[in-house]
């Protein structure tokens, strides 16, 4: 066996595939990950995050084992621009979006991102919130100008047909951040949306989240998102999007997704009741953005 | 070259048999697995390190996603009326302190 080249992290298995890489192009250091789902019934490489990360950087050479378990990054520059990218029916949108909002502030060119596909799943933040939740925390480390998740069309499982475009200015200096009062609930948002269903869905959803957080606070403020037409995607769907805002500017939140046979006011309450969870849970950072808390720095440490 | 597997994968029963993808991952056929686990590395003297467990055995696949599945068991608590008021002095519109705040926060 050859010996390893020095200059390249090596990585097992296809958890944490999204911050490696991500980290990888921040760093600017090579990348091989292997054993990808190797003994796995449907082995290799899902989705098709790596051909996204190719597009918005430059000069990045990509290398995929024949059976797709094995991957190596040689990162590029990031360049940014006008990008179009059409996410696979496997992932929604968020899965794809969470480590370009790593990438874009650092960017050459302000970015500007189209993607397509599902906008809100179980697995990964829908765009409501990302747009809500995510976008607000990075204004904390600098970003103001610009900085925009516009939702044109949704898409729910499982066939999406959702579009979103994402617009990123470039930061020269990151701002340190240090947030350590948690403050009291001061105020209640929420976005509620029905697509290829009945309208009133997404009221009924609104009443049922109301009667569980109007005993807290009189400032709920839940919004009925209607998308009608083209704009409503391919598939029936609905869910309910909920953050509190605290005195200092803390956010938590909670959704909830539609689901086969299980009525709105249903999916209403299990978002409610998250969000309390997530309130009563408190001091710790929103899971919304937990996963952005990875630092380079971090990286370069543990893997000295 | 490796001695890892003591003992081979008899293929065309893995094949032919009518066995699931799950079972043959799990290495249920083949019992010496379980045997190893249970043995530890007293028994194994092939290697000097032995995988204790080997990685996800494919039922549930651990998937890379960033919310948390909601489990409506968990939050089944909820319906209960003494834990929702358990949690008003977190909003601006609750008393200062009427429980001991779990996280210690000092108030104003």
């Amino acid at each position: 066996m050859t010996q390893p080249n020095p200059g390249i992290l090596h990585f097992h298995g296809h958890q944490y595939l999204r911050h490696r890489l991500v980290l990888s192009i921040l760093s600017g250091k090579s990348v091989r990950i292997d054993k990808i789902r190797s003994d796995d019934k449907n082995p290799g490489l899902r989705g098709c995050l790596l051909r996204l990360l190719e597009r918005i950087t430059n000069g990045t050479i990509i290398e995929i084992s024949v059976t797709g378990t094995a991957v190596l990054l040689k990162p590029g520059v990031i360049t940014g621009g006008q990008v179009m990218h059409d996410c696979p029916l496997s992932r929604s949108i968020g899965y794809f979006l969470e480590p370009v909002i790593m990438l874009a502030p650092f960017a050459k060119k302000p970015l500007q991102l189209t993607l397509r596909g599902i906008t809100s799943d179980d697995y990964d933040l829908s765009v409501d919130l990302i747009r809500t939740v995510t976008l607000p925390h990075l204004q904390l480390f600098g970003l103001s100008e610009g900085l925009e998740l516009r939702i044109k069309k949704r898409g729910s499982p499982p066939l999406g047909g959702g579009e979103v475009q994402f617009l990123c200015p470039v930061v020269k200096q990151v701002k340190t951040l240090n947030f350590v009062d948690p403050g009291k609930i001061k105020r209640i948002r929420g976005i509620s949306h029905a697509v290829r269903v009945n309208p009133q869905f997404s009221n009924r959803m609104i009443e049922a989240s109301r009667s569980v957080l109007n005993r807290y606070i009189p400032d709920i403020y839940l919004y009925s998102d209607v998308y009608k037409g083209e704009d409503s995607g391919k598939s029936p769907g609905y869910a309910l999007t909920l953050l509190a805002e605290s005195t200092t500017g803390a956010m938590h939140c909670a959704e909830a997704v539609s689901q086969p046979g299980v009525p709105p006011e249903d999916i209403a309450l299990t978002a409610s009741r998250a969000l309390l969870a997530e309130i009563r849970a408190g001091a710790k950072m929103l899971a919304g953005v937990e996963w952005a808390n990875l630092r380079p720095e971090q990286f370069n440490s543990s893997v000295m | 070259q490796h001695s890892r597997r003591s003992k081979r994968k008899d293929w065309t029963k893995l094949i032919y048999s009518s066995l699931s993808p799950e079972v043959i991952l799990r290495d249920d056929v083949s019992s010496s697995s379980s045997q190893d686990r249970i043995s530890g590395p007293a028994m194994d003297d092939g290697d000097f390190f032995v995988v204790a467990r080997k990685a996800p055995s494919g039922n549930d696949e651990e998937m890379d996603m960033t919310k948390e599945m909601q489990s409506t068991e968990d939050l089944k608590e909820w319906e209960d009326e003494d834990l929702l008021d358990s949690i008003r002095n977190l909003f601006i519109t609750g008393d200062s302190v009427p429980h001991p705040s779990p996280k210690g926060i000092d108030d104003d």
